[in-house]
């Protein structure tokens, strides 16, 4: 029986695997937009210091956001 | 010098389906940049090819087989290869005609099966291996890419959504470029190293190599200038079905199905389940637009293209089989596939003159 020899076990992996990834890419560009309006909106209204804190936010997430582009691109090339 | 012939004959249509498969996939990586303005059409299109190509010398991971587990590998011979490209390429072409999306890797096993079942019969073919190796990728992807683009731009609309507009397209036009670079030097590593295993395996067929050799720097080379080529001529009417006809979408959620189409080919790449770059953003558009409106996707459209994708296997199947029958009346010799490729080259000319006579350009971007 042909569909005997599908691995649920594989598909569900497939499943949660790239649910989280997905949600994972969305949220941290998400917060590179928000933190980085956040901190242009706090500059232009004098508040330095809360500008500043956003801004190191956004490019935390910025950052977080390219280690995972870094480590696709890493994926892509060890897959065998 | 007649095998020598029929090796050089299917390195060629190797080549030509390497180009095909270039332009019929610029849209996965470029459809939903140009639809957003994140990038100039041509500017999508050079960067798609430039990546594509050095994507092709990133990974050299060569199977010397191709539709391995799918038919029996020790049937396929140097006239079912070159049987099996030809019913690919006709499906590229006539999907590509009809703007509609549709797998270059199940067309090509679709046609490599076709033509095994034509030489070999039934015995050839391994029924286990097309249903856990492409009728459930082919159903999984798009359904998957859907609810994870969908639930991403819901997540994406909620952190960003009292921002100013502007300033939310801004970002994620820029955003774009990142994900749609990833899409095409994600599809450079993984669909020129098809056509260099086609014709690695042509080359060890013919005596020319042993099965532990080399891929030779003429094969990397040719394969992915063929793909960047292809690429850079750029499939517009996919692009437009891609980019506009679909949906009509923002920046926000073309990052969303370039993102969440990314993220589930890579995650499910990397447990070892490869699934179709076309089927994956195709699914992802479908949901980043459905997310928000469900009446937002243009439901005909997207049946349209579901069908091209139910079609893909037994159509380009038929074209090999048919194809394989046509070069077997001529014997084992090269006459064959001499005959095959020189009428299909004059027919492919005769429609591009047509096409140039009507006064419409042949990679015309409207």
């Amino acid at each position: 029986m042909a569909l005997a020899s599908i691995d649920i076990g594989l598909l569900f992996e497939v499943v949660w695997a790239s649910a989280l990834a997905g949600a994972v890419v969305s949220v941290l560009f998400a917060l590179v937009v928000l933190f980085g309006a956040r901190s242009a909106e706090t500059r232009r209204a004098g508040h330095g210091t809360v500008s500043m804190a956003y801004g190191v936010a956004a490019v935390l997430s910025f950052a977080a956001f390219m280690g995972l582009v870094v480590y696709a691109v890493n994926l892509m090339l060890s897959k065998g | 010098m007649d095998n020598d012939l029929v090796l050089w004959i299917v390195v060629a249509t190797a080549l030509a389906f390497d180009f095909t498969n270039g332009f019929h996939d610029t849209a996965n990586a470029v459809a939903t940049s140009i639809s957003t303005r994140a990038m100039a059409p041509r500017v999508a299109v050079a960067l798609a090819a430039i990546l594509n190509f050095v994507g092709a010398f990133l990974s050299l991971q060569v199977a010397a087989t191709i539709a391995s587990g799918i038919v029996e590998a020790d049937m396929i011979t140097l006239a079912i290869v070159f049987a099996g490209l030809i019913g690919a390429i006709f499906w590229n072409l006539l999907t590509w005609y009809f703007g509609l999306p549709s797998s270059s890797s199940h067309a090509l096993i679709g046609g490599v099966v076709g033509a095994a079942f034509a030489a070999e019969g039934p015995d050839a073919v391994i029924r286990d291996g097309l249903i856990e190796k492409v009728a459930i990728p082919a159903v999984m992807a798009p359904i998957l890419a859907f609810i994870v683009a969908g639930t991403g731009i819901l997540v994406t609309y909620r952190i960003v959504g009292r921002l100013r507009p502007s300033t939310v397209s801004r970002s994620y036009r820029l955003g774009q470029i990142i994900t749609g670079s990833l899409f095409s030097l994600s599809h450079g590593t993984n669909d020129a190293q098809k056509t260099m295993g086609i014709i690695f395996l042509a080359l060890v067929a013919n005596g020319n190599l042993s099965t532990n050799s080399d891929i030779p720097t003429w094969v990397v080379v040719s394969a992915a200038t063929a793909i960047a080529l292809g690429t850079y001529v750029g499939g517009w009417r996919i692009i437009k079905t891609m980019g506009s006809r679909i949906i009509k979408m923002d920046p926000a959620q073309g990052f969303s199905a370039q993102g969440s189409g990314a993220a589930v080919i890579l995650a499910a790449s990397h447990a070892g389940f490869p699934l179709s770059t076309t089927h994956v953003i195709s699914g992802g558009i479908m949901g980043a637009g459905a997310a928000k409106r469900v009446s937002a996707v243009r439901w005909g459209v997207a049946g349209n293209i579901v069908v091209a994708w139910v079609l893909t296997l037994p159509a380009a199947a038929l074209v090999g089989a048919l194809t394989y029958l046509v070069v077997h009346l001529f014997g084992d010799g090269a006459a064959g596939p001499v005959v095959v490729s020189a009428v299909l080259l004059i027919a492919l000319g005769v429609a591009m003159a047509r096409r140039v006579g009507q006064g419409q350009t042949l990679t015309a971007e409207g």
